[in-house]
C-alpha cells in the first residue's frame, strides 16, 4: 500500500489548532529531519506521511492531485475548487477556524444596502468616473461566482498583494471581498458588510481526494477527528 | 488540441478565404489590428465576466496587456488612430486570432474570427441589413446550407421605455436590468404595486433625507467620524438616497403602462410577421418611429434578395449582449445535435465615443467564430 500523504498548515493559528486536534484524536505528529522539517509521519496511523504547507497551497495541491489529505480553511478550499470539481470531498469539518468571506463596502457609502446597490453604483460609477469599480480581493473566484449569481456584472476584480481591508482608504480599489471574524479589522478601516453580502461561512475541515475518501487510513483519520 | 496538421490548416485557411473574399468584394477593407492589446479598454468596458475569460499580463513596465478575446474593440482602435476623420465613413473586414479561456468544453482557447465593421454608414437602415446579407453570404461561400437567423432590435425597447411615463431614475433601473429577466420582473412589479421597499440597514438614513440630502449625508459622516474613501463623492451618495427617498411617494406606474412593457417583451415569432404584434403595443410617438425602423429594416432585407420569412425576431434577444445598442442578430448552424451559434453582429453606436472618438459614431458589425463553422462542415 503507497502511504498517503497528508498536508497540514505550516504556519500560524491554523498550524497549532491542526497539530492540537491531531494529538486530541490520539495521533501524534513525528517531524523527520531538521527540528522544524517540512515532512513528518503521523505515529499511530501507519502509511500517512505528513507535509507541512501553507493553507492555499494545500487547497491547490488537492485539487492537483499531488497530496491526498489535507486539513485547510473551506474559504481557500472553495477558492481553488470549481463548484463541480469531483476531485475533492471535505472529509470532516473541524469547528475551528471560523471566519466568513463577505462583500464589504466604505462605511461612507450610506446609499448602499445591499448587493442590488451595488450593482446600480457599478453603472452609475462607470458613468460618472470613466472606469469599473474595482473590488479589492484575495478571493477572484468565490468573488465571481457570488457577484454573478447576484447578478453584478460591472466591476473589476484587483489582486490584493498585501492588506485587502485597506485598500479602499489607499485608492486602489473601492470595495473589497475578505475573509473576516469578529469584523473589527473592517471597522477599524471603516468598512461595512452589506446586508446580503454573505458569501462563505468558513471554518477549517478536512478535506481529501475522492479517488481516496474511501481508503481506510482516511475514513479512520475522518472518524477520529469528528470524534475528538 | 496542439496545434492542426497540413490538411487541418488548409482546409480551415479555403473556408475563411471563400469568406474573405465576399467580405473583399462588397468592398471592405481588409485589416489586421493588433494581436496584443492594452487589457484596460476590453476590461473596462466589458467588466468582470469578461475580464475572467480574457488572457491577462503585464509588460515589464507594469502595464497591462492582454491577447485580444475579440475583434470588434481592436478594430475600433485601428479605426481611431489610423483616420484621418473618424467621423467619416470606414468599411473593414478582418481575419485573425482571437483568445479566451474556454467556458465550454468544445471552444478551442485559440481561434480565429472573421468580421465586419461598418462606421458611419450613411444609410444606417440599409446598413444593418446588408451587414446582415454579407454575414449569410460569407456562410453559403464557406458551405453552410442548414442554419436559422434571430434577430432582436434594442432599439425599440428602448423607446418604449422613453415612451412610458416614469421617473428617469425607474427607467434607468429598467433599462440596467433589460438582461436579467427575474430581477426585471420584480422591479416593474415593485413600480407598479407600490410597495415599500423591505427595511434594510440604509432604511433609517432614508427615512431623514427628505431635503438637502448632502448636507444630511455630510453631518452623518463627520458625527460618526467616518472618512470619505471609496472613491465616489458626496453627491453621488447624497443623490442615490434622495432617489430611495422619492421613491416612497412616487405614484406607482399604472398596471395598463406595466403590462405593455411586458407585452412587448413577450413577442417572439416569424421576423416578417411581428408587424401586427409590435403594431398592437400601446407605445407612443418613439416607439413608433422605431416600429418604421424596424419595418424599414425588413424592407432592405428583401430588397437585397433576403427572406424574412425564414428569420425568427424574438424581443428579449440581445439581452446578454452587452455593447450593442440597437439591430442585433445571431446565426446559428442547424446539426444533428442541435444548433450551434457561428455568427452573430448588430449595431453598437457608443462604443466609439467610449473608447475616445470626439464624438458618437453609428457602427455596425458582424463577426464568424470560424472554427466552429468549419467544425459543423467537417
Amino acid at each position: 500500500m503507497s502511504p498517503l500523504t497528508l498536508a497540514i498548515p505550516s504556519k500560524g493559528r491554523l498550524m497549532q489548532a491542526s497539530e492540537a486536534l491531531l494529538t486530541k484524536a490520539g495521533f501524534a505528529i513525528e517531524r523527520l529531519g531538521a527540528a522544524r522539517g517540512y515532512r513528518g509521519r503521523l505515529s499511530g496511523l501507519d502509511g500517512v506521511e505528513v507535509a507541512f504547507l501553507s493553507a492555499s497551497e494545500i487547497a491547490r495541491n488537492l485539487k492537483d492531485g499531488k497530496i491526498d489529505l489535507g486539513i485547510t480553511g473551506e474559504d481557500v478550499l472553495r477558492e481553488a475548487l470549481a463548484p463541480d470539481d469531483p476531485s475533492t470531498e471535505v472529509l470532516a469539518r473541524l469547528g475551528f477556524g471560523p471566519a466568513n468571506v463577505v462583500v464589504a463596502v466604505p462605511q461612507c457609502w450610506l446609499d448602499v444596502a445591499a448587493m442590488g446597490d451595488l450593482d446600480e453604483v457599478s453603472e452609475s460609477f462607470y458613468e460618472r468616473h470613466g472606469r469599473r469599480l474595482r473590488i479589492a480581493t484575495k478571493y477572484p473566484n468565490l468573488t465571481r461566482r457570488f457577484f454573478a449569481a447576484k447578478g453584478v456584472t460591472g466591476y473589476r476584480i484587483v489582486d490584493s498583494a498585501g492588506a485587502t481591508e485597506g485598500a479602499p482608504a489607499a485608492g486602489t480599489a473601492e470595495a473589497i471581498v475578505d475573509i473576516t471574524t469578529t469584523g473589527a479589522t473592517l471597522a477599524a478601516n471603516h468598512l461595512r458588510i452589506l446586508d446580503d453580502g454573505l458569501i462563505l461561512e468558513s471554518s477549517a475541515v478536512l478535506a481529501g481526494r475522492s479517488a481516496i475518501a474511501s481508503d481506510p487510513r482516511a475514513v479512520l483519520l475522518a472518524s477520529r477527528v469528528k470524534a475528538r | 488540441m496542439p496545434g492542426k496538421s497540413k490538411p487541418e490548416r488548409e482546409a480551415l485557411e479555403g473556408q475563411n478565404a471563400a469568406i474573405m473574399a465576399v467580405f473583399e468584394r462588397a468592398g471592405f477593407d481588409h485589416i489586421a489590428p493588433d494581436i496584443i492589446q492594452p487589457a484596460d479598454i476590453f476590461l473596462e468596458r466589458s467588466g468582470e465576466d469578461i475580464r475572467a475569460r480574457t488572457f491577462v499580463f503585464t509588460d515589464p513596465s507594469g502595464a497591462e496587456l492582454c491577447l485580444r478575446p475579440d475583434l470588434t474593440v481592436p478594430a475600433c482602435r485601428y479605426h481611431l488612430s489610423h483616420a484621418k476623420n473618424p467621423g467619416a465613413e470606414a468599411r473593414y473586414c478582418y481575419l485573425g486570432p482571437a483568445f479566451r479561456f474556454p467556458d465550454e468544453r468544445l471552444s478551442p482557447q485559440e481561434f480565429a474570427q472573421a468580421g465586419l465593421e461598418w462606421f458611419a454608414a450613411p444609410d444606417p437602415v440599409a446598413a444593418e441589413a446588408r451587414i446582415l446579407k454579407l454575414t449569410i453570404a460569407a456562410l453559403e461561400a464557406a458551405g453552410l446550407t442548414r442554419f436559422k437567423v434571430t434577430l432582436g432590435d434594442l432599439g425599440l425597447f428602448a423607446a418604449l421605455l422613453e415612451d412610458t411615463d416614469m421617473p428617469e431614475r425607474w427607467r434607468r433601473r429598467l433599462r440596467h436590468h433589460f438582461w436579467r429577466p427575474h430581477a426585471f420582473r420584480d422591479l416593474l412589479e415593485g413600480f407598479t404595486a407600490g410597495r415599500a421597499a423591505k427595511r434594510s440597514s440604509i432604511s433609517d438614513i432614508v427615512d431623514r433625507i427628505g431635503g438637502g440630502a448632502e448636507r444630511i449625508v455630510e453631518e452623518t459622516l463627520s458625527t460618526r467620524n467616518i472618512p470619505l474613501v471609496g472613491g465616489r463623492d458626496i453627491g453621488e451618495i447624497a443623490g442615490r438616497l434622495a432617489g430611495k427617498a422619492a421613491d416612497r411617494h412616487e405614484t406607482p406606474l399604472s398596471k395598463v403602462k406595466a403590462e405593455a412593457l411586458n407585452a412587448y417583451l413577450a413577442i417572439a415569432g416569424e421576423a416578417a410577421n411581428t408587424g401586427e404584434a409590435l403594431a398592437g403595443i400601446a407605445g407612443g410617438k418613439r416607439f413608433a418611429g422605431a416600429r418604421d425602423y424596424y419595418a424599414r429594416r425588413l424592407f432592405e432585407m428583401e430588397e437585397l434578395g433576403l427572406n424574412p420569412r425564414r428569420f425568427r425576431f424574438a424581443a428579449t434577444f440581445g439581452r446578454d449582449l452587452e455593447y450593442y445598442t440597437g439591430f442585433v442578430f445571431q446565426i446559428e448552424a442547424e446539426t444533428a445535435h442541435g444548433p450551434v451559434s457561428v455568427a452573430g453582429g448588430g449595431r453598437y453606436d457608443d462604443l466609439l465615443a467610449d473608447m475616445g472618438a470626439p464624438a458618437k459614431i453609428p457602427a455596425v458589425g458582424c463577426a464568424i467564430h470560424t472554427e466552429r463553422l468549419k467544425a459543423v462542415l467537417a
